[in-house]
């Protein structure tokens, strides 16, 4: 056959060509027999097949594919989610935040500590200076005597 | 897809239930073999489950299904994995394949059915790998000619020409049989 549209006639049959292009073939075919002969042979296979029982895949084959798909590592994502449930989120939560208040309450302890001993220091420091005084150990009028020491030695206060 | 990609199992068993007899036929016309066919559809699925992470959305899904399939389909034969299994010509001995029993009351239709099956198989184990797989995609799937080229990256032209050869030739095949002529003829197109 040596037609130019033969090979077109499966598309055609298909219903696969342009308006223009089955316009064509269907001009063509008026005037062409062997070419009304293929397309017919063809449009009749084309039932026939569509016609043809299917093969029906046997109820074991689920089982073995699911069955392999859950042999395999799971994806790092999934694994993660599983990090993200309830029931390992809560406890985990739960000791999280029993941590941070342990180490807020410890922590503020061991900054008083460190303030008081810094005082400590501090005032063991200027021992002298402050025992002069008699500030250590005194009360806050003692204090304000220090303060306003030279301005009472002025008066003539001791 | 996206929760298939995730590891969601239960999205991967509903991917299958909807999908897996499309695999298993596609597979079965390949290879004409319902043992091989399933160990193929099983490979096929694993492999969507492994590689899910690559399916993009902007792809139909059935098309991404199938490129799975026939490029596994076609490697495996290349390969030597499966042969393609010889059909027996009508009046050979033996069932060339496994198909839903025949309806009893009209059991001449089912002797004729079990035979035009036979000669297509035939017919099919004669073409090429890219006219066999063009062919079951758009005979038996259903799939256009632009979804087809998809699949095997190639152009619609392409396509158009491979389709139009293997239907010729099982059409050919067919008419032969139709007439009683014996074996079947190789289509000259």
């Amino acid at each position: 056959m040596s037609c130019t549209v033969e090979d077109e006639l499966t598309a055609y049959v298909d219903g696969e060509l342009s308006a223009v292009e089955a316009a064509r073939v269907r001009t063509h075919l008026t005037s062409c027999a062997p070419c009304r002969a293929t397309e017919a042979v063809l449009r009749r296979t084309v039932t026939e097949l569509a016609a043809l029982p299917a093969f029906e895949p046997s109820p074991g084959l689920r089982r073995r594919v699911l069955a392999q798909v859950e042999s395999l590592p799971r994806p790092w994502t999934e694994r993660f989610r599983r990090w993200l449930r309830p029931a390992v989120l809560a406890p985990a939560g739960v000791a999280l935040a029993t941590a941070v208040v342990v180490a807020v309450v410890v922590g503020q302890r061991l900054v008083v500590q460190r303030a008081e001993r810094g005082m400590e220091l501090a005032v063991a420091e200027h021992y002298e200076l402050l025992s002069d005084y008699e500030v250590v150990g005194v009360s806050r009028d003692d204090l304000d005597v220090v303060e306003h020491l030279d301005e009472l030695q002025k008066e003539g206060r001791p | 897809m996206e929760r298939v990609a995730a590891g969601d199992t239960a999205a991967f068993t509903a991917l299958y239930d909807r999908h897996h007899r499309s695999v298993a036929r596609f597979a079965h016309r390949f290879v004409q073999d319902a043992g091989k066919a399933e160990e193929l559809t099983q490979d096929i699925f694993v492999k969507l489950y492994r590689h899910a992470g690559r399916y993009r959305a902007t792809a139909r899904f059935k098309t991404f299904l199938f490129r799975v399939a026939a490029n596994h389909c076609l490697n495996e034969v290349r390969k030597g994995e499966y042969r393609v299994t010889h059909v027996p010509e009508h009046g050979e001995e033996g069932r060339p394949v496994e198909m839903p029993a025949p309806e009893a009351h009209a059991p001449d239709r089912a002797v004729e059915g079990r035979e035009l099956e036979a000669t297509v198989a035939g017919a099919l184990q004669r073409l090429s790998e890219r006219e066999r797989t063009a062919f079951a995609l758009c005979r038996f799937e259903g799939m256009s000619y632009r979804d087809i080229a998809e699949v095997l990256s190639a152009s619609e032209a392409a396509v158009k020409s491979l389709i139009h050869r293997a239907t010729l030739s099982v059409a050919r095949a067919v008419e032969a049989w139709q007439a009683g002529a014996g074996s079947p003829a190789r289509s000259e197109a």
